[in-house]
């Protein structure tokens, strides 16, 4: 993990305070992405009482010394407003390819960039390639982008071979992927096509160093920064700097070579057939749920995979792979919805990995309530017909 | 005429050999097997009378129905032979005998019939079953006739010839039977009993109970069709006379699951025979659909075949069956060698059960975990690990030691060991997994992987015995290691800390009044034969404790055995939960464990009244409460 | 349809015992379906992947290799004698450097289509055609038509392995296989030493935020705190808090836009 480099320079220039004659500077308000930093000066300052002429403090006043530092605390938005940190000429680029999935910048995407601005140094630039407009990339940490086409449908050795032709045309030092399904594809494609060396799964980096983990993860590899990197998710942070202008860069549009895949269809998860282990969305019943076609209706409804507790399960009123739980599945879904289910500990530990957890229950101390993000104490057999009604409400409306 | 009653003995005789001999060509289609016949043959009486009428005893009618019609049916027959003698056939008196001896048959057969009609229990079966009664009557009855008419020197031609005609007919008709019919067992059971495949379980002392090792460089791994197993198996099989009793004990049918022993053995016995008789008994809980039934000597488990695999995975190697079987017929080994077909040769394996396979092949441990990572449950508690010198104990810890809860029990024990201050030691990361699971899974060549690599560690460090909480490990290290040539003394936790006490190295207190009810693990109780050390270490602690109807080596399985858990064959209830209801109708507020899979299995069960401990942790809590 | 089964000789993630990585006994399973099939296993030793006969194989073609040596011209010239039409592989060989790229150069040698991350395979419906199901995040699927030859990475959400069955790792056979490719030791010696764990950054955490920012962040307390629990709400007022609350998490697309 490295933190991204300081720039003490560029910092004091951010904090110097404009219109005065000699430079002065507000160094205080350099912390204001931190917790505020103490000020002895300052709070003494604040706990004199006025009067007399000798020196009198007030100690009990933490309240005016606390609003002294207040506004620090809660508008850091007043310090100067960051500015756009230019690089006009810079000697050379380190490219990032984001997944952009969704069109979006993911978190691991915006790791990237930090990532990249470690192995672009002062002198270097970095670039986003990237298929789409957006004006993310700048606070992201790019100082260029460049449209790199996306090709229609799905033909990822034409996208690889945009990019190896990118790399060319812009004598790119490197080019970081994110380690991901389509990242880590594109990387290898780009990888075998320029016939570049690729240094993947990189889980540190430095300037001068990156390191992987080779042999199932039982040595680690050190070298100096190949041209092609993959980045592991979480290996560091994202970038956190001042915003970059993310100039755009003209390239020249690069002709695809005919692709071996015929045809491509994408087939949308359907939440009733997708294993629940791989389930976005399971919607869950337990013992106070009796009615399991309004269940089912309700699971369809919101496109929820359904899922049960053991109790159910066993009782053979759900089948045995909708089973969630320890001895049946442990999810990793974004939203588990659970429609009169208690939590048993097992039950819990199935449900671990969710982000997300609303308890339908009448019972208000139940395991379940505690967990929720939302929690609704009622019958669940109730609320099953109420969602449906709603959703259909919505329908109509919108029709 | 006197010698009518002779020569029909006789003529059933030659029948019967007839029958039995056309039968037997059946069994010597399967494979050789060692017997010693001179052993067996002298043994036969005690095996008979001692062993067999040990279990027949549990239910008073069926023994003493069986102890009159047989003794009665054997007694008269031979002495209406000895008619053939001259002397012997003029005497009234000795035809008194005679129609004595044939009396106590026709009342035996009255006590048959008055079993089966007019409605049979559900656990018998019906079919050619339902004809022997008859049989006995007519063969009874008439033999009775004849001999009082001679007894008494009635001279009457016809009613002489009617006598001996019923007699005939039902005699004739038993002797026939003995072919396929009920009175298959009467012949088969005998030759069983001389040729039984473990002729050391009728030794006394300790059950045997550890499966034979499979030789992995066999042309053909485990039982694929009947012709693989040896023909004294073959022959077992037919000495069932299907009373159901192992369906009655059977953990897996209780809980409707797709097995009922019974039916098992006698889809054995028809998957080899071209005219075997429709079964008539309770079919397969749930049964699942199987092909119609094929030609015989075709492989038996398979979707296609003649047993659903389902059936075969349901099992839980609890031995429950085997100790009811009155006929001494194994029906453990016969589902273990199908699975070891199933597992090693064809990899047809239930889901679960082949990730953990996969884990015991790659990790030596059948979760995947570090294997040291095992003494993690001590959290910090000394925990002394193996080194050079020799220790006293060497503490077994098995795969519980992964589970959190069971961590709880490892620690009480360990705590409690080092209160009594026993040498003792853990291997630390040098335990493996016994192998086990794998091997009631049929995965032999896994489990005699683990087992070489763990008989060399052991031969590595010095200690004098060995104690361990989890009796699938103690029945393993005692009994299926020495396989390998390894000997080690192994006791069980409970004897071991009740020695502690005896010895006045701990000191319970009384845990003043609350119940407790011992669930025996099968693995201790059936196969080792302990049941008296937890019952007397728990006497010690001042508790009230209870019998569960099915205790001690009659116990009901938790259903955590034979790797019933990894293949997770659904049924209508769960095993668990039948013996948690069992254990609720005695009262007990502590159900009292004395195994890991035992503690899993029960403490898995949502909804129970009673709380869930392991003997360490209650003689813990004891001691505690006595300083 | 001629299939190869790229194998490598992977280790267990915790033992670090010899094991079939399960991604290649899944690839074992898909390629069952599609023709005959045969493994192929360039390294130094060939019993590193006898548990693939375990898994379905019967045959195996070895190519002998020094250790350390990169694998991908002997597995060029292999492939390239044998023309398969399909060339299944794991993600990652295991074992080596796991950089992924054995597949994609090999891919590029033989001229063929990579396809990464496949659950399901099945010829097309004209001749020198291949029908293939590739997993995208979240149960999403693509399916895609392909001309032959392919390489093709499988997903872990491919169905699962055959079993392990020992009797037939002994009837398999394990052929060594000459063939003429440079022998090259790998690039570019990388310095290594023994793997350490480092700490990954915690998602979620504010960025710069104190310590007990992030411990809050990591255990998932930050949502308990500010839950919203509704006592006996009307149904139809708990069936909306629900709605907003899964639209918000982003799980239940809006309310279609009239028209």
């Amino acid at each position: 993990m490295t933190r991204a480099r300081r720039d003490p320079r560029s910092e004091r220039a951010a904090a110097a305070r404009p219109g005065l004659t000699r430079p002065r500077f507000e160094l205080f308000a350099r912390e204001s992405g931190r917790r505020p930093r103490r000020n002895p000066r300052s709070e003494t300052l604040a706990q004199q009482v006025e009067g007399p002429s000798r020196l009198r403090l007030d100690r009990a006043q933490t309240g005016r010394a606390a609003a002294a530092l207040a506004p620090e605390r809660a508008e850091p938005a007043a310090a100067p407003a960051p500015t756009t940190i230019v690089v006009e000429a810079p000697a050379f680029l380190v490219a990032v390819v984001p997944d952009l999935a969704g069109g979006r910048l993911s978190l691991h995407d915006r790791q990237l960039f930090d990532a990249a601005r470690t192995l672009a140094g002062a002198d270097g630039g970095v670039i986003a390639l990237v298929g789409t407009e957006g004006a993310e990339f700048g606070p992201a940490g790019a100082d260029r982008t460049a449209r790199v086409a996306a090709p229609e449908g799905y033909d990822p050795d034409a996208r690889a071979a945009a990019i190896a032709a990118a790399m060319a045309a812009l004598d790119l030092r490197h080019v970081i992927f994110p380690e991901t399904p389509d990242g880590g594809d594109l990387a290898r494609r780009v990888a075998v096509l320029a016939g570049e060396p690729l240094f993947a799964d990189v889980e540190m980096v430095a300037a001068a160093t990156l390191m992987r983990p080779a042999r199932g993860r039982r040595v680690e590899q050190r070298a100096a920064p190949a041209r092609l990197i993959t980045l592991a998710a979480d290996a560091v942070a994202p970038y956190a700097g001042a915003p970059r202008e993310a100039r755009d860069e003209p390239l020249d549009t690069f002709a695809a070579p005919a692709s071996a895949i015929l045809s491509a269809e994408r087939i949308p998860a359907d939440p009733a057939r997708t294993p629940l282990g791989l389930a976005d969305f399971v919607v869950s019943a337990g013992a106070g749920v009796t009615d399991f076609d309004a269940f089912r209706a309700t699971a369809a409804a919101l496109g929820g995979t359904p899922g049960a507790s053991r109790v159910l399960c066993d009782a053979g009123l759900m089948p045995r792979e909708a089973q969630v739980g320890a001895s049946g599945t442990v999810l990793s879904a974004t939203c588990y919805l659970a429609l009169g289910i208690a939590g048993a500990p097992q039950h819990l530990q199935g449900i671990a990995g969710c982000d997300h957890v609303v308890a339908v229950n009448t019972d208000l101390h139940a395991a379940m309530v505690e967990r929720a993000g939302l929690a609704i104490v009622q019958d669940a057999q109730a609320v099953m017909p109420a969602l449906i009604a709603e959703l259909a409400r919505e329908r109509e409306a919108s029709a | 005429m006197t010698y009518a009653l002779p020569a029909l003995v006789f003529v059933m005789v030659a029948l019967a050999t007839v029958q039995t001999l056309r039968r037997a060509a059946w069994w010597r289609l399967g494979a050789a097997a060692p017997v010693a016949w001179g052993a067996g043959l002298l043994a036969l009486p005690k095996r008979y009378l001692v062993d067999v009428h040990h279990v027949v005893a549990r239910d008073a009618y069926a023994s003493r129905m069986h102890a009159v019609v047989a003794g009665g049916l054997l007694a008269a027959t031979l002495l209406a032979a000895l008619a053939a003698l001259p002397p012997l056939g003029g005497s009234r008196i000795y035809w008194a005998a005679v129609a004595l001896a044939f009396g106590v048959t026709a009342a035996g057969a009255v006590l048959v019939g008055a079993r089966r009609y007019p409605k049979r229990p559900k656990r018998l079966s019906g079919g050619g079953f339902q004809i022997l009664p008859v049989l006995l009557l007519a063969y009874a009855f008439g033999g009775l006739a004849a001999a009082l008419l001679l007894a008494f020197g009635v001279a009457s031609a016809p009613a002489l010839v009617a006598a001996v005609a019923l007699a005939a007919g039902g005699g004739l008709g038993l002797a026939y039977e003995v072919r396929s019919g009920p009175m298959r067992h009467a012949v088969a059971g005998a030759l069983h009993l001389i040729a039984h495949p473990r002729p050391r379980r009728f030794d006394g002392g300790a059950p045997d109970a550890a499966l034979v090792a499979l030789d992995l460089d066999a042309p053909r791994l485990g039982v694929e069709t009947p012709a693989d197993l040896a023909w004294n198996r073959l022959l077992s099989f037919d000495a069932c006379i299907q009373c159901g009793r192992c369906e009655s004990a059977c953990p897996a049918f209780a809980a409707g699951q797709p097995l009922n022993p019974k039916r098992l053995i006698q889809d054995l016995v028809a998957a080899a025979t071209a005219d075997e008789r429709a079964y008539a008994g309770s079919p397969y809980p749930n049964a699942r659909d199987v092909a119609a039934p094929t030609e015989p000597l075709f492989r038996v488990i398979g979707e296609g075949a003649r047993i659903h695999p389902d059936t075969l995975w349901s099992c839980t190697t609890c031995r429950a069956c085997v100790e009811e079987c009155p006929m001494m017929i194994e029906h453990v080994d016969a589902i273990v060698s199908l699975r070891r077909h199933q597992t090693l040769e064809l990899g047809a394996v239930p889901a679960k059960a082949a990730a953990t396979l996969d884990n015991l092949r790659a990790a030596e441990e059948l979760g995947g975990r570090p294997l040291a990572a095992r003494v993690d449950f001590a959290a910090g508690a000394p925990l002394p690990v193996i080194g050079e010198r020799e220790v006293d104990v060497l503490l077994w810890l098995g795969e519980g030691a992964y589970d959190l809860r069971y961590g709880r029990t490892l620690r009480a024990l360990v705590k409690l060991l080092n209160m009594a201050k026993v040498d003792f030691a853990v291997l630390g990361a040098e335990e493996r997994d016994t192998g086990d699971l794998a091997r009631r899974l049929g995965d032999e060549a896994t489990y005699q992987t683990l087992a070489r690599a763990n008989v060399a560690t052991l031969a590595r460090h010095r200690f004098k015995r060995i104690v361990t909480s989890d009796p699938h490990a103690l029945h393993a290290l005692r009994n299926e290691y020495r396989a390998f040539g390894a000997t080690y003394e192994v006791v069980h936790h409970t004897a071991f800390l009740l020695e502690l006490v005896e010895q006045g190295r701990l000191a319970p207190g009384a845990l003043g009044g609350a119940s407790v009810t011992y669930h025996d693990p099968c693995y201790l109780g059936r196969y080792n034969g302990e049941t008296e050390a937890p019952r007397k270490l728990l006497d010690r602690l001042g508790l009230d404790r209870v019998e569960m109807a099915r205790h001690g080596r009659r116990s009901m399985c938790c259903g955590g055995g034979g790797g019933a858990p990894v293949s997770d064959i659904p049924g209508d209830a769960r095993i668990p939960d039948l013996r948690m209801a069992q254990a609720a109708e005695t009262g007990a507020g502590i159900v009292a464990v004395a195994c890991p899979t035992c503690t899993a299995m029960l403490e898995g069960v949502t909804g129970r009244t009673a709380e869930v401990k392991d003997i360490a942790e209650l003689l813990l809590a004891s001691v505690e409460a006595g300083r | 349809m001629k299939v190869v089964v790229l194998l490598s000789a992977g280790r267990h993630p915790v033992s670090g015992l010899g094991a079939l990585p399960r991604l290649e006994a899944q690839a074992i399973r898909l390629g069952a379906a599609l023709g005959p099939m045969r493994g192929l296993h360039a390294g130094p030793d060939a019993e590193a992947v006898a548990e693939a006969l375990g898994r379905g194989l019967s045959e195996i073609d070895h190519v002998a290799l020094g250790a350390g040596a990169d694998p991908v011209p002997a597995l060029a010239a292999a492939l390239r004698a044998a023309a398969p039409d399909v060339v299944l592989a794991g993600r990652r060989g295991q074992g080596g450097d796991e950089t992924g790229l054995v597949p994609y150069a090999l891919a590029r040698a033989l001229g063929a289509t990579l396809i990464p991350d496949v659950i399901a395979a099945r010829p097309g419906s004209e001749p020198g055609v291949i029908e293939v199901e590739q997993a995208l995040p979240k149960g999403a699927a693509r399916r895609l038509v392909v001309r032959s030859p392919v390489v093709l990475t499988v997903h872990s959400a491919a169905p699962e392995p055959r079993p392990y069955a020992f009797g037939q790792v002994r009837r398999g056979r394990i052929e060594p296989l000459a063939v003429s490719a440079p022998e090259e030791p790998a690039a570019v010696a990388i310095a290594e030493k023994p793997y350490r764990a480092r700490p990954k950054m915690m998602r979620g955490a504010p960025a710069g935020g104190s310590a007990a920012d992030r411990l809050k962040a990591a255990t998932g307390g930050g949502e308990a705190v500010q839950a919203d629990v509704m006592v006996s709400p009307e149904p139809r007022e708990a069936a909306r808090a629900i709605l907003a609350y899964l639209r918000q998490v982003g799980v239940l697309p809006p309310p279609a836009r009239a028209g």
